[in-house]
Parts: structure tokens; sequence; C-alpha cells
């Protein structure tokens, strides 16, 4: 299949941070001492550049990613991934944030969006907008980046799994439908 | 603002759901995909078989005890038009804010903890409890914050709660009134009867998929309120966006890339 080979958002190759670098921040986002980062937790102890909270979404979406046991949270070893996770994000997002305003506007985005090999059109890029920019300021922020770009990525592959001629086009019925929807909204 | 003051369809309403819940995300990283738009031939996809349209989604299901037919989620009052009165963090318990549950208002009290006005998802989610004392998941309360809070904050004021509020007591009665069996959960046999009697038309297999996949850890083949609160959400706001869809009623879609996109995208919470 053609779309096998995928185009990947830019991998920064940095070098793994080391273990007591990581268990010290991990015990400080461990704010209980439970021995794993709760939602709540890994959200007080993100920034996405403003004074509003993290969106509890993105922590979701991040937090089910890496914990393999559905727990509800991450231990030390799954930390490590979902830092880096984030780590390579914020680099994204300030490879694309060519004014460095914090915010991703839509020009921004498209060229994010595009160089991940997204072919999308200027009305939908104006969906993205109106859905992902919480603040109303008619640009992203990069906690809303990361969910645009999870939502996306799960969206798209959900659909290629459907059109198996590769055409661009699914017959679905509604049960189908479902299902390929249920998981990502 | 203009999500406000359509109401909030249960399976009897018309108005499109804008307010739809997050799901169990599944893994990956942060790959996309090489996928444009510009495919030229337009052949067909895939038959399926069946092709069953989802028929009477939407009308009161035969005998259907529940008030017409009418899944919780109804219109929520003058939400965004009522008025705000003189209440302040310091009203007296007696001093309710127009057009707020006062139920609701006792409750907001009791759970906006840190008196700021608003309840935000750690607040709720320490409030709201499961009839096996668990409490409820991240996915619901962070959907049901999203459904009734303008300001996309992730947290909602007295006015927002008082209609969550209500959303929960009427969801509450349905899923007792389905708990047939009165164990405190829903398995996928009652989950079947209760979403036939909401008028949808699913398989059985698709049921019992949708309940094992979305049933808590260590609780396996059954829902919780919470997590049943979250499933029937979800599927009225998919069923509403494939409605849009089919127009021929025929239960069967041809969707382009980018009309599947949007379609899902613009029911994100």
């Amino acid at each position: 299949m053609a779309y096998q080979n995928q185009y990947r958002p830019p991998q920064y190759n940095n070098a793994p941070p080391d273990q007591s670098f990581l268990w010290n921040i991990f015990q400080r986002v461990d704010k209980d001492r439970s021995g794993a980062i709760s939602d709540t937790e890994l959200q007080q102890a993100l920034s996405n550049g403003t004074w509003t909270p993290f969106n509890p979404v993105t922590v979701r979406s991040i937090i089910s990613m890496f914990d393999r046991e559905n727990k509800g949270g991450v231990n030390f070893n799954e930390f490590a991934g979902v830092w880096k996770y984030i780590t390579d994000w914020q680099n994204i997002f300030r490879t694309y944030d060519r004014d460095n305003s914090g915010f991703i506007d839509k020009t921004e985005l498209k060229q994010a969006l595009t160089g991940f090999g997204y072919r999308l059109s200027d009305q939908f890029y104006n969906t993205l907008i109106e859905k992902f920019d919480r603040q109303k300021r008619g640009q992203v922020a990069f906690d809303d980046f990361i969910q645009c770009c999870i939502v996306l990525q799960r969206l798209t592959d959900v659909f290629r799994r459907y059109d198996t001629d590769q055409d661009g086009w699914i017959q679905v019925s509604y049960e189908q439908y479902l299902s390929m929807v249920f998981n990502v909204v | 603002m203009s999500y406000y003051g359509q109401g909030y369809p249960g399976p009897g309403g018309n108005a499109p759901q804008r307010h739809p819940a997050p799901g169990a995300p599944y893994g990956g990283g942060p790959v996309a995909g090489q996928y444009g738009s510009h495919y030229g031939s337009a052949t067909q996809g895939q038959q399926y078989g069946g092709g069953a349209p989802y028929g009477s989604h939407g009308q009161p299901g035969p005998g259907a005890a529940y008030g017409g037919g009418q899944a919780p989620g109804g219109p929520y009052g003058g939400y965004g038009q009522s008025q705000r009165g003189p209440y302040s963090q310091q009203a007296p318990a007696g001093n309710i804010p127009p057009g707020v549950n006062p139920e609701a208002y006792q409750w907001f009290s009791s759970v906006d903890t840190d008196h700021s006005g608003y309840i935000n998802g750690k607040e709720l989610k320490q409030a709201l409890m499961n009839s096996n004392n668990s409490t409820f998941n991240d996915e619901t309360c962070i959907m049901m914050l999203n459904m009734f809070d303008k300001t996309k904050s992730g947290r909602v004021d007295v006015y927002g709660f008082s209609a969550l509020w209500m959303f929960l007591q009427q969801w509450r009665a349905m899923f007792q009134q389905f708990d047939r069996d009165r164990s405190g959960s829903i398995n996928s046999n009652e989950m079947h009867q209760a979403l036939s009697q909401m008028g949808y038309n699913l398989s059985p297999q698709f049921i019992q998929e949708l309940v094992n996949r979305y049933s808590a850890p260590g609780v396996n083949g059954v829902l919780q309120l919470d997590r049943f609160i979250q499933v029937c959400t979800q599927l009225q706001s998919m069923t509403q966006a494939f409605r849009e869809k089919d127009t021929g009623m025929t239960g069967n879609v041809r969707l382009s890339y980018e009309d599947f996109l949007s379609s899902a995208v613009i029911r994100l919470m």
C-alpha cells in the first residue's frame, strides 16, 4: 500500500535524557507520590504558553497512549515515553510557530500539516482552527495543536483502513461509520 | 455562544449535536499520514452486505416509558439567556440565581470546594460516583464539562452546572430503568434493549463490541453510569453525523476523505 510509506514529522533525535534527570521530573510531577502520574498531575505540570490550563483532552490523549494497563496514569517507565512525546511536539511546534508567538495561525498550521503530508482544503483549515482554537484567538495554542494532530492522524488512519482501493473515497454502512469514529471523537 | 440555545437534542431531537464526547484514545506517536484529497477516479468502494438503514432513530421506541422516547439532553432551559441576577459566591443558600435548578444549586455549592464560582474537571470527578462507588471516568467528566461550558475553559459556572446536573439526572433515571436486574451496571443485553428503545437499530454484535470496548478495567462486559452516558452521547452525535451524510436514507454513505474528516471534526468537543 502506497500510504504505508508515511511521511513523518521531523524526528528530533535528541540524546535521551538520562534516567536521574527524568526521575527528578517524575517525582516533582507525581505530587501525591502514588508512583503514577495522573491526568491532573500531568496537566498541572504542562504549560501551553498561556495562563490557561493545559487542554484536559490532550492530557487524556497522551496519558492513554502510554498507559499500558489502563490504570489511569503513567508509571516512571511510561513517563519516559510521555516526556519524549511532548518534547518532540514542542520542537515541531516551535519549528512552525515561525513568528514565535506561542500560537500557530492558519498559515502556520497549513505549513505544518502540509509538511506532515496532509493535503487539505482551505475550508477545512478554517474548520480545524475553529474547532481547536479553544482560546478564541483565531489561532491554535500548543496543547490544542497536539490534539488537532492526534485527531487528524487517527481519522486518517481509520479512513485509510476502509479505503482499500486508495481512491480517497469510502462507502460505509451506519455501523461501519460508527466504528470508524467512535474511538476518535 | 452559538452552540447554546439550540438545545441539546436527545435521540428525539433534530438539531445537530455540536458537543460530542472525547473518545478513548489509542496509541500512536506524532505521525501524520500522506493522504491527499486529489484522487481521480471515483471507483466505488466495497459493497457492504445488509445495509440495514439505521431506521427509527429519533422516534420514541415502542412502549418507551421514559417520557416519550426523549433521551436526556433536552433543552437546558434558559441557560445562556438566563440573566445573571445578584448572584455572588457569598450569597446565602436561599439566593438561587434565576434559571438554576435549586437542587443543582445545592450541589454546586458543595462541589465547588475551592469556592471559585466554577466547577472544574477535578471537582466534578470527585463529586460523581457510579453505583459501584467508582468515580466517574475522565472522558465522561470532560465530555459533560465541554457540553455545558460555553467558555471552553474546561469548567462550568452555576448555570452550566445546573444544565449539566439535569442532564446527568435524566441519564441516571434511564440507566436505572434499563438496569433491569438491578445490578448497578448495564450488560450488553440490557444495552441492546436500551438502544432499541431509544430507536437505534444496531446489531447485537456491534453493541457487544461497544460495551466491551467501553467497559472499565476490571469490570468487563458491563457499563457503569459514567460510560453508559459516554457511549449514548457519542452515539447520538455520530448518528447525527451519519444522517447528515445519508441523504437518501439508505443506511450507506459514500464519503471522500475530507468529507469524512469534517463530519467527525465538527463534532469534536
